[in-house]
């Protein structure tokens, strides 16, 4: 072919093309793990000299597997792939294709061990018919050529097809990289936080890529989030309102594991948090009458019964000091103004700190007598953060990466093995001799040829009693 | 728990059979061997069913999963692993020389697992990341795929102690050889298979198949080092020295992408604990 004589041709089809592109992946992929990548790089970028940050930033090191050096690379090794299949194919068709006779039978024959050579009483004819029907029961395309001096071969082979299985690895690489540079062109990938009750419509994309309309309106109903007795999650969960202009186009929850996929779109759970404005639930006692439980956020204020004062919520804590949730009051009765905390903890800080409400009547929520305070629990309003990404490279990878490895175990556990059997007059005896090539796998065509062999004894032995 | 006791007992079998195994080779008397190869396979029974117990007494304490969720699991489960192909190597071979090597390696994977301060051996109950399907089938590929990478590095060394006087029990060089790349093609096998588990997993998880998070990133280093080695023998016709290396430097990335990825920040965080 005057292809080979090419010099493009004859570099891409070069195996050791293939190796160094391999190692220069693997050295890329290395710098790229201990190099903080995308959003990681934003703080490590203002540890480091402005003028080297903005050099490496050129460089896109901050962002390796997207940039220019990956896409080459990538390329490259498809360029390699595909002109070292087509170089080898002519080849792999031919052996493909190949008689069962080579031609140069002789040789096959020389040079075998005792254990694939033997003797025995009948004629060719009769051991040929025998041995045919032995190799067709595991063998195909049995053949069988007359040789000089009344000599006969037969022939079978198996796993054929093997010869293809690399060539079908290789497409399958190729399709897995287009199916990932479909994703990278076509996919986006970015985040939103909802807080319960609100909608939202637009992300922010992944790597400060600015903002993207989504094709619904997403409502978050619910964040619920459950814990383990020994303080690790167990269930971040969002009920979800999928809107289309105004209409509801569906209604689930999404859960960690399981995401919603909705108009090529998926939405995943993937983080939550409380807002600062959350409520407080309070109660309250006059002297010995009934309980009154109020709801009640930071800033609001609401009357006492019978124009006592007004109770103001100043502050709202999550945590305060490590005493859990609190509320700070301000309790104006007219002549005078009164500010203390309410722990909803209260009864447990007592019993750690004996007399705390005495000596620091700031905690005592009996201060503004004769009412006293008590806060029930916080209504924590939380927002869900979810991860929306489309990518409709992703059937395709995942179509590739069932063929690659079907085709792995092709390539590796299987390959072409071709036999031939040798039945020729020894004398008064019958002398019969088997040899095998395979394209791959020598230790393991060994251990088919004994077996074979053993099978050959065994069944001669049988036939001439 | 009665199983972290069997499995603790199961890593002095498996010193025991290392010393046997050696005892065989300076002795060379078949008795040594075949105690050496009895005691891997009680061990193996007590490790089978170690395991087995952990998996059971995790539902019995309400969390019910595979035992394959922690540092601690997936210590145990690489030891079982190896042990499970050295076993079916020796039998299928008939040669007791390479127990001398594998061994120790799952020794030390099984004393640390019950030694080491910070890796706890408590059954925990599953974070909402780990709560899919795809855990099981993903650890246990992944891990028979470390496994065979283990014993093809072990046969990588023993091929250059071969010619040092004092390891004349060491099989021939092709045995080696081949031995070496059978166990690196069943590696590379699992190992494909572990990455396109994790995959689908991440699709459901992570939002995106592939996020080049540290692990995803080694994993895929590894598979391109056992990927040259094998375009190497098989386009090339790399045989023995070459390979054995290649061997090394493969198990090397396989103990990064296991443990050293856990120093890297990303997403693969639940071997921390």
């Amino acid at each position: 072919m005057p292809k080979q004589k090419n010099p493009f041709w004859s570099f891409f089809a070069s195996v050791y093309l293939t190796i160094t592109l391999l190692v220069f992946t693997v050295v890329l992929s290395i710098v790229g793990t201990f190099i903080p990548q995308q959003d990681a790089a934003r703080e490590f970028v203002q540890g480091i000299p402005p003028g080297l940050a903005s050099f490496l930033q050129t460089m896109q090191i901050f962002d390796l597997f997207h940039s220019v050096w990956f896409f080459l690379l990538m390329l490259l090794l498809s360029l390699n792939l595909i002109i070292c299949s087509l170089n080898r194919w002519p080849l792999t068709w031919k052996q493909f294709r190949r008689a069962p006779f080579p031609g140069d039978e002789e040789g096959l024959f020389r040079g075998l061990d005792n254990g694939r050579v033997f003797l025995c009483d009948e004629d060719v004819a009769t051991i040929t018919g025998r041995l045919e029907g032995l190799l067709g029961r595991k063998y195909r395309q049995i053949s069988r050529n007359q040789e000089k001096g009344d000599a006969v071969i037969i022939s079978g082979e198996r796993g054929r097809y093997s010869r293809f299985a690399v060539y079908v690895v290789h497409l399958s690489l190729l399709l897995l990289i287009l199916g990932a540079l479909m994703g990278a062109f076509w996919g986006w990938e970015g985040y939103v936080n909802i807080g319960e009750g609100e909608t939202a419509d637009a992300i922010d994309l992944k790597g400060g890529k600015g903002t993207k309309a989504l094709p619904f309106t997403i409502r978050c109903d619910k964040f619920i989030v459950e814990f383990y007795e020994n303080g690790a999650p167990k269930t971040y969960r969002s009920d979800l309102t999928f809107l289309k202009e105004g209409k509801t186009i569906y209604q689930g929850p999404v859960l960690v594991n399981h995401p919603v996929s909705l108009e090529g779109v998926r939405v995943y759970q993937a983080s939550y948090g409380s807002s600062p404005d959350g409520r407080a639930s309070l109660a309250f006692i006059r002297g010995g009458q009934e309980q009154k439980i109020i709801k009640i956020g930071a800033g609001e204020s609401f009357s006492l019964p019978d124009k006592e004062g007004t109770v103001q919520i100043v502050r709202l804590e999550e945590n305060l000091m490590q005493m859990g949730p609190a509320v700070k009051l301000l309790v104006n009765s007219g002549p005078g103004e009164v500010s203390f905390w309410v722990f909803q903890h209260i009864d447990k800080i007592r019993e750690m700190n004996p007399g705390v409400t005495e000596q620091v009547p700031m905690f005592n929520p009996s201060l503004f007598k004769p009412y006293v305070f008590a806060l029930k629990g916080m209504e924590e309003r939380y927002y869900t953060g979810l991860q929306i990404s489309r990518d409709p490279g992703a059937p395709l990878a995942a179509a590739a990466a069932v063929l690659m490895m079907v085709a792995l175990i092709g390539t590796f556990f299987s390959s072409h093995r071709r036999i031939w059997i040798k039945i020729q007059p020894a004398g008064e005896k019958t002398r019969i001799t088997v040899a095998a090539r395979s394209n791959k796998h020598p230790v393991v065509l060994d251990r088919e040829v004994r077996q074979l062999a053993e099978l050959i004894k065994v069944n001669l032995e049988k036939g001439s009693t | 728990m009665t199983n972290t006791m069997i499995l603790s007992w199961v890593t002095f079998l498996y010193f025991g059979a290392f010393v046997l195994y050696l005892f065989h080779l300076v002795f060379g008397k078949e008795f040594w061997g075949k105690a050496a190869f009895y005691t891997v396979l009680g061990g193996l029974g007590a490790h089978t069913v170690g395991l087995l117990l952990r998996w059971q007494e995790s539902y019995t304490l309400g969390i019910g999963h595979a035992p394959l969720s922690n540092f601690y699991e997936s210590l145990i489960f690489f030891a079982w692993a190896l042990i499970l192909l050295y076993v079916i190597m020796e039998w299928r071979i008939k040669n007791r020389s390479l127990g001398a090597f594998v061994l120790p390696v799952a020794f030390l994977l099984m004393a640390f697992a019950s030694l080491a301060p910070n890796v706890s051996d408590r059954i925990q109950p599953l974070v909402p990341a780990l709560q899919s399907n795809w855990l099981t089938s993903h650890v246990v590929t992944c891990f028979m795929g470390y496994a065979a990478f283990t014993v093809a590095f072990a046969i990588g060394i023993m091929y250059f102690l071969r010619n040092i006087p004092l390891f004349g029990f060491i099989p021939e060089g092709d045995i080696l050889d081949e031995l070496m790349y059978q166990h690196a093609v069943l590696g590379f096998v699992f190992l494909t298979l572990g990455i396109m588990t994790g995959s689908v997993w991440a699709h459901y998880a992570w939002g995106s198949y592939w996020s080049w998070d540290p692990k995803e990133t080694w994993s895929l280093i590894t598979w391109l080092i056992y990927a040259v080695m094998l375009h190497a023998r098989y386009v090339r016709g790399w045989r023995g020295k070459r390979m054995a290396v290649l061997a090394i430097i493969g198990f090397a990335a396989v103990l990064f992408t296991y443990l050293g990825v856990n120093y890297l920040p990303g997403l693969h965080s639940y071997l921390k604990s």
